[in-house]
């Protein structure tokens, strides 16, 4: 039922590293993107500065290359970074949890520390054609070879950043049961395997983030597969409530930093604001407010040794809410970004429409919430 | 408190609840309000911050309100045991006599400039009401004949200020009061939010309707997700900012509890709205408990401040009301 007092502040431990790492990137500034430098070409490249000072993989143990801190830590570290506007880090957070609480000792070993170095680049392939947001459809399958191991067949989509990534977690039909919970299994594969094919997919932004991902007869080896066969469900269902969080994905102080910049114009343009448009701005404030209390609320509990779970869909739900309508409210307060090549808001803009999609649309968050958080019945008509 | 210390006091509210919660509006009537009343004042739990080192934090005091709120009670928790005893204490002028409760505005607002026509807030077991004036000045005001208000479970006086004041709060006490008084008041109206959406729930479970149960439907299932979604953002808001009030300094605690005051005002009202759909044309009737519960989260989200107040004032930090 109902909670006991929590404590949303920060371990004391935590200024020490902020100031630390403010000292850190005031001798480390961020470069400055070349111009003929892809996005995440350049954003690989801060990934590897920010490594090399110890910033990457703050929450993962020691002997996986991380510095065996809290997830606070981390939330800091982001948290610095979006102040000064720089990138956030690298958003690895859920692979990494996936093959801590998945994979064996010796993928641990091996795989995490080149990805938390970025020595190896990764994506996520889950999503398919004809398995979005109802993941269990996925139709990819990994059948055993006679030789040992198995052979992938099958399509991806929507696997960002695939055209740049070394390293695929996959997700693939290994049983014949029709039920998702078993027949699932992950794989982590390399993408200069013969029979992948990558092709990059253009979003409305203009962006190439987005890659389909062809597998043809691909060898994978069963060393390469991430926890027992049958256990990628479990696994896509952790990996995407941390996805959800907008702690885990940074996203919460790139929302600060627009939220302020909406404050100061409404400040400069005061009295010269179109109706309603300073109730917007404070409604994008309130939102931001009851974002970051709802992020540290789960963070205490999950301190308190609470797991991620299905109320991770309320935590997607607001986050949506929060994102939607603040991006909105920029378009209102900025309208000349219509009006312009390129704009950065005009571009965000058009990602948080994505936000009601990506990881689980908001209907299918809803029904999480309604039959795993709520349990409310299904259809029992006799 | 320790967390034993607090379980144990939150224990004690919650068996008071359900022992003299209403079972409909038909049960409110002045003798069971008083023994409610006097049985909750029995507690002593507007001694709870009363020390030089108050006993309870504030976030503790907004889980309290929280509590009371989950059930149709008619007691003064807020204004009596909680509000009023927090202004003294601010004050430094404990050791009255009298039992006060709060001074608002007509319309239940933060009271404004000049001399404001007052309503005693939440007063039953009230003796007089405390008037904190736009200044920091605090005066007694006297209690008058009762004033109508649209929530059937809070009772409302006129009151007019009388004598010298009290005392003053500095401008920083004066944060710390509004602070506290916007936390506390959002965290019962959370409470109620949240417990009438949980009754709306378990119905859904169980009626049924084309023979089936209600829940089952996708459509009532959203309705219900969203209204969780909205508990969800009311309650993260109202304790950080009860945290706030604890720990952080006066300005930055009074940004919290107004961000959270705001999102209540809203959620809390389309929850209730929510829950009300789910229960459908039981839900329109004196008998059923729903309109006490909406009848308390509208007049709540007007208490203190409104929307209109808020949304601007948070827009740009630099206006105040």
């Amino acid at each position: 039922m109902t909670e006991g007092p929590l404590d949303f502040g920060d371990p004391a431990d935590l200024e020490r590293l902020r100031r630390d790492f403010r000292a850190w990137l005031a001798g480390h500034p961020l470069p400055a993107r070349r111009p003929d430098e892809p996005v995440p070409a350049f954003l690989h490249r801060w990934h590897r500065i920010l490594h090399s000072g110890g910033w990457v993989g703050l929450d993962v143990p020691r002997e996986y290359g991380g510095r065996g801190l809290t997830p606070l830590h981390q939330v800091a570290v982001s948290d610095e970074l979006g102040a000064r506007g720089a990138p956030g880090v690298p958003r690895i957070g859920y692979l990494a949890h996936a093959l801590l609480e998945f994979g064996d000792e010796e993928q641990r070993r091996r795989l995490l520390p080149r990805m938390l170095s970025g020595d190896d680049v990764w994506c996520q392939g889950f999503s398919e054609p004809g398995a979005g947001s109802d993941l269990a459809g996925m139709s990819t399958r990994a059948e055993r070879r006679q030789d040992g191991g198995y052979l992938v067949n099958g399509q991806k989509l929507w696997t960002s950043y695939a055209q740049y990534s070394d390293l695929c977690l996959l997700l693939a039909r290994t049983g014949r049961t029709a039920s998702a919970h078993t027949s699932i299994s992950a794989f982590a594969v390399p993408l200069d395997r013969p029979g992948v094919t990558v092709r990059p997919l253009r979003a409305a932004s203009g962006d190439a983030e987005f890659c389909e991902l062809f597998l043809d007869d691909v060898r994978v080896e069963e060393s390469e597969r991430v926890g027992a066969e049958g256990d990628g469900w479990p696994l896509a269902m952790t990996t995407v409530s941390y996805e959800r969080n907008a702690l885990d994905t940074g996203h919460l102080s790139k929302y600060g930093l627009l939220v302020e910049r909406l404050r100061r114009t409404a400040y400069d343009r005061r009295g010269n604001l179109p109706d309603g448009l300073l109730t917007r701005i404070g409604q994008c404030v309130v939102d931001y407010q009851v974002l970051v209390a709802h992020a540290r609320r789960r963070t205490a509990q999950r301190l308190a040794g609470q797991a991620a779970g299905p109320d991770s869909s309320v935590d997607k739900l607001l986050m949506t809410r929060a994102e939607q309508r603040l991006y909105e409210t920029a378009l209102s307060v900025f309208p000349e970004e219509l009006h312009a090549e390129g704009g950065e808001v005009f571009g965000d803009y058009l990602y948080s429409r994505a936000a009601s999609v990506y990881g689980g649309t908001s209907q299918i968050q809803r029904n999480i919430i309604a039959k795993r958080l709520l349990g409310l019945p299904a259809d029992d008509r006799a | 408190m320790r967390p034993e210390e607090f379980t144990l006091v939150r224990d004690l509210l919650r068996t008071f609840a359900t022992q003299h919660a209403v079972g409909s509006a038909d049960e409110v009537e002045p003798r069971s309000r008083a023994a409610a009343q006097e049985e909750l004042d029995g507690l002593g739990l507007a001694g709870l911050r009363g020390t030089a080192l108050p006993a309870a934090t504030v976030q503790e005091c907004a889980l309290l309100a929280e509590e009371h709120g989950r059930l149709p009670l008619t007691t003064s928790l807020l204004g009596t045991t909680l509000l009023a005893p927090e202004l003294l204490r601010l004050l430094g002028a404990d050791g009255h006599e009298t039992r006060f409760t709060v001074a608002l505005a007509s319309d239940l607002r933060l009271p404004g400039p000049g001399a404001p026509d007052l309503r005693a807030w939440d007063c039953d077991g009230a003796g007089a009401a405390l008037y904190a004036d736009t200044e920091g000045n605090v005066t007694r005001a006297r209690l008058g004949p009762p004033a109508p208000t649209a929530d059937l479970l809070r009772s409302v006086r006129q009151a007019s200020a009388v004598g010298a004041p009290l005392g003053r709060l500095g401008p920083q006490d004066r944060q710390r009061w509004q602070a506290y008084a916007l936390v506390v008041v959002a965290s019962e109206l959370v409470g109620a939010a949240g417990s009438f959406v949980e009754q709306s729930v378990a119905y859904a479970r169980d009626r049924r309707q084309y023979g089936r149960r209600i829940g089952s439907f996708q459509a009532v299932q959203h309705l219900l997700a969203d209204a969780t979604v909205l508990v969800a953002a009311g309650t993260s808001a109202t304790r950080y900012a009860a945290w706030c009030v604890d720990q952080e300094p006066p300005d930055r605690a009074l940004a919290a509890a107004r961000a959270a005051k705001a999102e209540v005002n809203t959620s809390a009202v389309e929850a209730v709205y929510a829950g009300m759909q789910v229960f459908g044309g039981i839900a329109q009737t004196w008998e059923h408990l729903a309109h006490l519960y909406l009848r308390k989260v509208l007049v709540g989200a007007t208490v203190l401040a409104t929307t209109a107040d808020l949304l601007p004032a948070l827009a740009v930090p630099e206006v105040t009301r």
